[in-house]
């Protein structure tokens, strides 16, 4: 992989439009080798939006965390 | 809330992005069980040095009230494949599903919350079992950030991506250092007379 294609696959993760798996089929060995390519564009990791096929246990998900925070208080 | 959950850290890139932002007790506040396969442990620190690891280690051994790395038969896998120089791709997920089998197994009253990188959760489907829930880096940092325990999210992440760029900067400036002596030796060795 090249400079120019390595930089455009952490644009593309970046957007979100591509997966940190897709990334290491395509090569990237481990994240840091992500984070440090998105620290010299100065991007950062994507968020997921609430989509996709994973949403309603995602969902439910961060209700535990919510209120294993609030019991921790 | 009901059952026993733990939280079972399902990929390496989780714990790079918060022991870069120097934020890896976040995982603690909640109060839970963090379960990280050994597959995903040992990719995370197996190289002596790389970013990270060392303080990765030092973390679990400080938590090892709170913190457990689980052994798997991926595990077992995962250092034959590397004694024997050959590719570990994927064998993280495949040992937190392990992972995550023996821990519904173990306990009818179990409930897993599997942590997986923002990407990944969002495209793929993944595990479907209704004592198993999913949450992603992003999502973990909103709910803290929504309960006022870190100043935010995105802070966190540009902290992980900057840490991430200076450690690349480093890295390429003793690469650089390195490979300068090398060439200086060679041009020693090929040319006695060759001094700087």
């Amino acid at each position: 992989m090249n400079a120019i294609e390595h930089e455009n696959l952490i644009r593309q993760y970046a957007a979100g439009e591509i997966t940190w798996h897709s990334l290491r089929e395509r090569g990237f060995d481990n994240y840091v080798e992500v984070l440090a390519g998105l620290g010299e564009l100065g991007l950062r990791p994507p968020m997921a939006p609430m989509e996709g096929p994973n949403v309603e246990a995602r969902v439910r998900a961060r209700a535990v965390i919510r209120e294993a925070l609030r019991a921790q208080r | 809330m009901s059952g026993r959950y733990s939280l079972i850290v399902t990929d390496t890139s989780p714990l790079f992005t918060l022991v870069l932002a120097d934020a890896l007790d976040v995982l603690l506040r909640p109060g839970l069980p963090v379960s990280i396969p050994d597959a995903v442990y040992t990719e995370a620190t197996r190289v002596r040095g790389a970013p990270g690891a060392n303080r990765i280690v030092d973390w679990i051994n400080e938590h090892a009230d709170q913190v457990r790395i689980v052994p798997t038969e991926i595990g077992i896998d995962q250092q034959r494949r590397l004694e024997e120089g050959r590719s570990i791709r994927g064998l993280g997920e495949q040992a937190a599903i392990e992972t995550l089998e023996r821990f519904l197994r173990s306990d009818k009253e179990a409930r897993a919350l599997l942590l997986f990188e923002d990407t990944d959760i969002e495209k793929r489907r993944a595990v479907v079992d209704e004592r198993v829930d999913l949450i992603s880096t992003g999502d973990f940092l909103r709910e803290l950030e929504a309960a006022r325990l870190i100043q935010s999210s995105d802070h966190v992440l540009e902290q992980a991506a900057s840490q991430g760029r200076n450690i690349e900067r480093q890295r390429q400036v003793v690469s650089d250092v390195e490979t300068r002596g090398r060439l200086q030796e060679q041009l020693r060795r090929d040319h006695p007379g060759f001094e700087r």
